[in-house]
């Protein structure tokens, strides 16, 4: 009886192993360089410079209306953003190539409310050294990159959550 | 003999999934739409018809005249969506694959391909930034978890058919895939 529990067991921890997907966290930026400096406007016309925002997480996320992985990370994020926001922690959506009327009909079906920055050169994009849409950066209080992801990510799990607020004071 | 099934599958359960290269076909039920996807472990490139109407209007919608438009949207594109769902990191540069139809070899167009095509005044800035991000990335570094979608255009006129073969770096080792038989979409395949 005892052997058929524990084959039973073996059973469901093969499952768990190979249900399991690895990855889909943030990557370490090697060696945390100093983040590009940006000044970009958000869609109420004020100026934001990322190197005010010294001495706080800041998560930079590179997108567009018409990139899908994109559109499909915005509610988390703006869920992540509504528990992170008290927490001295800041999100920017830095969008590429579109203009503000174009973003602004985009927030009709994604009500977002954290600041939502125009790229629309798309100088501050090739900077950055992004190669593909969606890509989020965390960059630490010191202003240096800490994190990356490519592609869309659950941003409000547990777990993206609590490694962007470690990099607090 | 229980005993040594058990140990056995405590020993399976801490390795690895094996590797083995996959290739699946089939059609989203909703639109009719083809795919081919090849897949290894972990890692995965998925190609979806788009229909000619699909990308000249998306174009249309960012600023290319209609010539321009119609050039892309003729020129075999699907939306390509290539994820490292594995545990090693992947490399790629779209510029190692190539499209073989009908005993050539050819390359894709890519980013830079599409950029050079096109004088200056021809095109606006702001249409060209649009295809240049709308498009699969040249090279791109994909650390475990990581994915683009993106649109990959081949050359080939509507309804050809083509094999894909796929240069990639898993982990640092050269894997070469072929996915074979690959239809261009062309409008008439509308479901």
């Amino acid at each position: 009886m005892k052997t058929i529990f524990r084959l039973f067991g073996l059973l469901l921890l093969t499952g768990l192993v190979l249900a399991q997907q690895p990855g889909r966290g943030l990557t370490p930026v090697e060696g945390r360089p100093e983040a590009p400096d940006f000044t970009l406007l958000d869609l109420d016309g004020e100026t934001h410079r990322l190197a005010d925002y010294r001495g706080k997480v800041v998560i930079v996320n590179f997108w567009a209306t018409w990139c899908p992985p994109c559109r499909a990370e915005m509610p988390s994020m703006q869920r992540a953003w509504e528990k992170l926001r008290e927490q001295g922690v800041v999100m920017l959506g830095v969008d590429v190539g579109e203009d503000e009327e174009t973003v602004f009909q985009f927030l009709a079906d994604y009500p977002v409310e954290f600041p939502l920055l125009l790229d629309q050169d798309s100088r501050v994009i090739e900077r950055w050294g992004v190669r593909g849409l969606p890509t989020t950066f965390v960059v630490d209080p010191e202003g240096r990159l800490a994190y990356r992801a490519v592609g869309g990510r659950k941003w409000d799990s547990p777990r993206l959550l609590e490694a962007v607020l470690a990099l607090r004071h | 003999m229980l005993d040594k099934f058990c140990r056995w599958l405590a020993i399976c359960s801490m390795m690895p999934p094996l590797a083995f290269a996959e290739v699946q076909t089939g059609s989203d039920p909703e639109t009719g739409l083809r795919f081919w996807q090849w897949s290894e472990d972990g890692v995965s490139v998925r190609l979806v018809q788009r229909l000619p109407d699909q990308t000249r209007g998306f174009f249309l919608a960012r600023g290319f005249r209609a010539a321009e438009a119609d050039r892309i949207a003729r020129a075999c594109v699907f939306q390509t969506i290539f994820r490292n769902d594995g545990a090693r990191p992947v490399d790629f540069d779209l510029r190692d694959w190539r499209v073989l139809h009908q005993g050539q070899s050819s390359r894709l167009r890519v980013r830079e391909d599409w950029d050079a095509l096109w004088p200056e005044d021809a095109v606006s800035k702001a249409a060209r930034i649009a295809l240049r991000w709308s498009l699969l990335p040249t090279r791109q570094h994909f650390e475990p978890g990581d994915y683009n979608w993106g649109m990959s255009a081949y050359g080939l006129a509507p309804g050809s058919r083509f094999d894909l073969r796929l240069v990639l770096h898993i982990g640092g080792q050269p894997v070469e895939a072929l996915l074979p038989g690959i239809e261009c979409p062309r409008d008439g395949d509308k479901p």
